[in-house]
């Protein structure tokens, strides 16, 4: 962690200088899959094949990429929810890569999540009161006044009326779901929130109302986001950096700004050429990528990306690019470079 | 029209801050059929244990004077052919048979829950290896093993704990394996990875999280079980090898009628265990499509 941390303090001179929370390396999740009549691993799902990066205290990193290239396994390894294959997982100073039973229970409360899904993320049978309580009695003993105190100030503060206490989710609509699943991540007052995917399945309508929401929440817990989000535009209103995955690869990662000023990897120019001008007058030509996305299964060698690479050259098969800053910042993993 | 919209909006109103529990409580509450056979069981369990304060003639005692008397006077349902009354040992069979059906249910879904959701919970090995019990405990020959347990625990063991743990013992797996695949299913959820992720202990995500969202199944479960544990046990006493001979219950009265002239000519001796038997499964059948229909899932979403 060290020689990373002290290289970004260096850089960022003059500016806060704020810590490293969270420090991935290297990090692989395979999904065995199990063939034949005995049941045996037959081969791997590479959904998260080695990646690296590192989220800093306070800043929001976007995850984008299509569906399927292995966002929210990366998010749910991160969560430990999932086990990683190889790799290492630093939070806060911390190494969680390995932790297991209680000392991993007593950690979760650092790091939270709000799920893809409003309908399935919710227990249908408990009440809402007692979804958002239920982290606080994980971990604390608290006398049941208190605790509904808590519980309502936590409402309120996601902007839900205090009869949302005794309902259950089936009463609410998506975005309502999805601000109690934010308070009940929110509940124990963690660093980190693995945003995954938290506005896909909303009506276009109530997205930003929820992504406003996180924000503010963001400055007021001084809370750390990693925002995963198939859809570039979501990213760019939330994110301090942006990460572009491709078939479990980090390809590129870089600021804001940067990456949409001047996207360097192949993938990530058909990404941003893909999103919709404002402004008619400004055309710019729209890349389309040819072929279908390789099966994590049996990813292509070399670079994952060169089947579908418009710039791709022979070797592009051969050698898998590593991600290397090519400008302060911004990193990108593509032979061009 | 307006009366309409009013009238269509008036158990929306009342749907407000209920619970799924309370929702399919009062569906099942408007299931006519349901709610008869539920008053019907009720009555036959609370007759069946007050039974010594209902009637006070001797259930095992031979009554060589009043051998298959017709029913009628002092006996309303006869007498068999040991001079028993019909109605006494009726009564008192069917406290055996509920005591069995009950205690049988309640151990078998006990067991069967438990390994079912450890299995599924924990999938790998642990499951592996706990379905392959599973299957060999399904496989074991269901005659045979209670011959075998009677045989030896007899004179040990009261007959009827005998014949209770050997059912139980082996009838758990069905319940075992669907309860297996249905928290497999419901483990997919995200509602599971965010109680994990809030601090849960693995109990605590089965015992709080995933039990109650497949309790509809296993509640469903276990009406079917209560019917075919009771039609078990008749089975067994028919067949001389369930509860013991000298304490009457509906299989060990229906023994009766594998004597051609009993069942032929002495209806009376019988009919009555044969007949609240049939009634006693149906109503436990109905009561079972009354909780399915209420425990719909889509009532829980
Ligand atoms: N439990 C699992 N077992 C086997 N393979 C899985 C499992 N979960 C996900 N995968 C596979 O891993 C890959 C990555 O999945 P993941 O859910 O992380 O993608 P994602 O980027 O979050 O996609 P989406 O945008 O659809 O949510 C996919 O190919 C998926 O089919
Ligand atoms: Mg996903």
């Amino acid at each position: 962690m060290s020689t990373t941390e002290t290289k970004q303090a260096i850089r960022q001179d003059g500016k806060v200088v704020k810590d490293t929370l969270l420090d991935i390396r290297n990090l692989k999740t395979y999904y065995p899959v199990k063939g034949g009549f005995l049941k045996r691993t037959v081969g791997h799902v590479k959904a998260v094949d080695n990646i690296s990066f590192e989220i800093k205290k306070g800043e929001t990193l976007g995850l984008v990429g299509e569906s399927g290239c292995g966002k929210s396994t990366t998010g749910r390894t991160i969560l430990r929810l999932l086990k990683p294959t190889e790799g290492q997982i630093i939070f806060d100073g911390k190494d969680i890569t390995n932790i297991t039973g209680a000392e991993l229970r007593k950690a979760r409360r650092d790091f939270q999540m709000v799920f893809q899904d409003p309908y399935a993320s919710l227990n249908p049978t408990q009440s809402v009161g007692s979804i958002i309580s239920e982290p606080i009695r994980n971990f604390e003993k608290r006398n049941k006044e208190e605790l509904k105190e808590e519980v309502l100030e936590l409402l309120s503060r996601v902007g839900l009326p205090p009869e949302a206490y005794d309902k259950y989710g089936h009463e609410f609509s998506g975005g309502q779901r999805q601000r109690i699943g934010i308070a009940r991540a929110l509940a124990l007052k963690p660093k980190l929130i693995i945003a995954d995917e938290p506005v896909s399945a909303l009506d276009v309508s109530v997205q930003s109302q929820v992504l406003n929401l996180l924000k503010e929440l963001q400055g007021e817990f001084d809370l750390t986001y990693l925002f995963i989000a198939h859809d570039l535009s979501v990213v760019k209103h939330m994110s301090d950096r942006i990460g572009v995955m491709y078939l479990g690869n980090m390809v590129e990662i870089a600021s804001n700004e940067s990456l949409y000023a001047e996207p360097l990897h192949p993938y990530t120019q058909a990404l941003i050429s893909a999103i919709p001008e404002a402004d008619p007058k400004k055309k710019k030509e729209r890349i389309v990528l040819q072929g279908d996305v390789p099966s994590p299964q049996n990813p292509p060698t070399g670079c994952a990306f060169h089947t579908r690479c418009p710039m791709a050259k022979e070797e592009c098969s051969k050698v898998k690019p590593v991600l290397k800053e090519v400008k302060p910042g911004h990193q990108v993993a593509c032979i061009l470079y | 029209m307006v009366n309409v919209t009013a009238d269509s909006n008036k158990p929306q109103e009342k749907t407000v801050n209920m619970s799924p529990w309370a929702i399919a409580r009062r569906k099942f509450f408007r299931n006519k059929l349901a709610m008869i056979s539920s008053f019907f069981l009720l009555a036959i369990m609370i007759v069946s244990f007050l039974a010594p304060y209902i009637t006070t003639q001797d259930i095992s005692r031979v009554n060589i004077g009043q051998m298959s008397l017709e029913p009628g006077g002092e006996h309303i349902l006869g007498t068999d052919k040991a001079g028993r009354d019909v109605f006494t040992r009726l009564l008192y069979g069917g406290r055996i048979s509920l005591v069995v059906g009950i205690s049988c249910t309640a151990l078998v879904i006990l067991f069967g829950t438990l390994v079912g959701s450890i299995a599924g919970y924990y999938g790998g090995n642990i499951d592996t290896m706990l379905m392959r019990f599973t299957d060999f405990v399904l496989t074991f020959p269901f005659l045979v093993f209670v011959i075998v347990l009677n045989t030896i625990l007899f004179g040990i063991v009261d007959g009827l704990w005998v014949l209770i743990a050997a059912i139980s013992l082996l009838s758990w797996g069905g319940v075992a394996r669907i309860v297996r695949s249905k928290i497999l299913a419901e483990k997919e959820n995200e509602y599971i990875l965010a109680a994990i992720s809030i601090g849960c202990k693995p109990s605590a995500v089965i015992i709080k999280h995933l039990l109650p969202n497949v309790l509809s199944t296993i509640i469903v479960q276990a009406t079917i079980l209560f019917a075919t544990l009771i039609v078990a046990e008749s089975a067994l006493g028919f067949l001389g090898i369930g509860v013991p001979q000298s304490i009457p219950s509906w299989g060990n009265m229906l023994t009766a009628s594998q004597e051609a002239d009993v069942l032929r000519n002495k209806p009376w001796i019988w009919m009555p265990p044969a007949i609240i038997l049939t009634v006693t499964i149906l109503s436990i059948n109905f009561i079972g499509e009354g909780l399915k229909d209420a425990l719909n899932p889509k009532s829980f979403r």
